[in-house]
């Protein structure tokens, strides 16, 4: 099975201690609420997870993902996908983000274009790509990182608040679009300091408070956000199917 | 001074224009020995100046410092380490390239990586850690983060290399030092301005000297052109 294990996880900032876990696991399929107050290290988790920080004591090991090239065997580098809270993007179009992670070669591959179609179709950017995406608003942001993640497929996806500041719209696509990555397997790991209906979609929880990460149970949500993606479809859907079936 | 400055300027165009071998010898030899110094130098300056700023490690305080020191040795002083190196009792010395091209590069590299190291630490430091994050857990290689980080922060780099072409291209002392102002081998625009305005033959100084004028303006523009584009972000 395709996981992440952390144990005898500890992180300090010079003598602070940030957090504690004796043992973490995410797994794919997992649906996990990340809660914790604001700066109780609920970002520097999921970066630790990523491979992207270094914790300053345990240990995390990938299991069950393809071997990479021995020069970065041991690394946690692209197994966790970590979505910024607020995303960065590349000084550049929405297509060229989008598609910026993939190697040339594979972007031509057929199952990779009908990927790429389908994250253009689900995040209703196909009227932008052409755009600068450093002009994009928060959500239309928010939804090109996710569209970019989308693509790349991954096993197991950390999105770090990813519908804050964000109007209903955007929330629901949002929402759609992470339901679809649930609904495909992807184990979602998604941080939230409160309570939405974002976090109906998960079935664990992890707590930070008092600098112990706490694992349970949650409620199993009701919410099924597939159902409204094809009711939702607009005007703006048409252009983007336009765009697919002339790539 | 011999002639008015009319005639003087009339003589130096006369002297460019005509492709007088000498002058242009003497171009030629700058520019290729100015950038080789800088192609050679550049990659590693600036893995270097990436590694200084997204790395925390041992003894980094100490390598920035003694880099910006370096900026601003004198290209004499410069040129006087690299003829120690050079010289025949030097460590270097049976690669017999003082008085060469070979050791003029070696100078000119010497005074051209510090600044490139300073100047793209500089911009690396400045870009949201953000971009190099997204790269890596997308799953990007190290290279193509790399070069994705370059490709954001394309203008501040490129007046880092504009920058340190200027300085080699201009310095005298270095090049005196390490080539010897040897005709058709090692005599350049600024080693032959010296020569030549203290023998009194002006007309070939201004001439070289407009060259080297006229190419401070177009990377100044160059220069201003790209600090014009280049706009804040809003992340």
């Amino acid at each position: 099975m395709i996981k992440l294990v952390a144990t005898d996880l500890k992180m300090q900032f010079e003598h602070r201690t940030l957090f504690e876990a004796k043992h973490l696991h995410f797994c794919q399929g997992d649906v996990v609420h990340l809660r914790g107050d604001n700066g109780s290290g609920k970002s520097t988790l999921m970066k630790i997870l990523a491979g992207i920080q270094t914790p300053t004591q345990g240990k995390i090991e990938a299991q069950g993902f393809q071997p990479g090239p021995w020069w970065r065997s041991d690394s946690l580098l692209g197994k966790a996908l970590y979505l910024h809270q607020h995303p960065y993007l590349y000084d550049g179009s929405v297509e060229y983000n989008m598609t910026y992670a993939l190697p040339a070669p594979l972007r031509e591959q057929p199952d990779i274009k009908q990927r790429i179609s389908e994250s253009i179709l689900h995040a209703e950017l196909g009227h932008l790509l052409q755009q600068n995406a450093t002009l994009l608003s928060g959500g239309e942001r928010q939804r090109l990182a996710i569209a970019r993640a989308y693509i790349m497929q991954p096993k197991l996806l950390m999105l770090d608040e990813p519908t804050s500041n964000m109007d209903k719209d955007s929330q629901q696509l949002v929402l759609n679009m992470i339901a679809k990555l649930k609904h495909q397997g992807t184990g979602l790991l998604i941080s939230s300091h409160q309570s939405c209906e974002l976090t109906q979609l998960c079935h664990q929880e992890w707590k930070i408070a008092q600098q112990q990460i706490t694992t349970s149970a949650n409620v199993t949500s009701s919410y099924q956000p597939l159902s409204t993606i094809a009711s939702s479809q607009s005007e703006q859907t048409k252009q983007e199917q336009q765009y697919v079936s002339a790539n | 001074m011999d002639g008015s400055w009319s005639a003087l300027i009339q003589q130096a165009f006369g002297l460019l224009f005509s492709f007088d071998p000498e002058v242009w010898s003497i171009i030629s030899v700058s520019f290729s020995v100015s950038l080789a110094a800088l192609l050679i130098t550049l990659l590693p300056s600036m893995l270097l100046g990436f590694t200084l700023a997204f790395n925390q490690f041992k003894g980094r305080w100490i390598i920035t410092n003694i880099i910006q020191t370096m900026q601003s040795i004198p290209t004499v002083v410069i040129g006087l380490f690299a003829y120690l190196l050079l010289t025949r009792n030097g460590p270097f010395g049976d690669l017999r390239w003082l008085f060469t091209q070979q050791g003029m590069i070696i100078g000119q590299m010497m005074i051209c990586a510090p600044v490139l190291v300073a100047l793209s630490q500089a911009a690396f430091t400045s870009i949201d850690r953000r971009a190099w994050e997204t790269a890596r857990t997308l799953g990007v290689s190290w290279p193509r983060a790399v070069w994705a980080l370059c490709r954001e922060l394309r203008v501040p780099l490129l007046l880092a290399v504009i920058a340190a072409f200027s300085r080699i291209l201009t310095e005298v002392g270095c090049s005196m030092m390490v080539g010897g102002n040897i005709m058709g081998v090692t005599r350049n625009m600024p080693t032959a301005i010296a020569l030549e305005t203290s023998k009194g033959d002006f007309a070939q100084a201004i001439a070289l000297g407009l060259v080297l004028l006229i190419l401070a303006l177009i990377l100044n523009f160059t220069l201003g052109m790209l600090r014009g584009k280049a706009q804040p972000r809003s992340h």
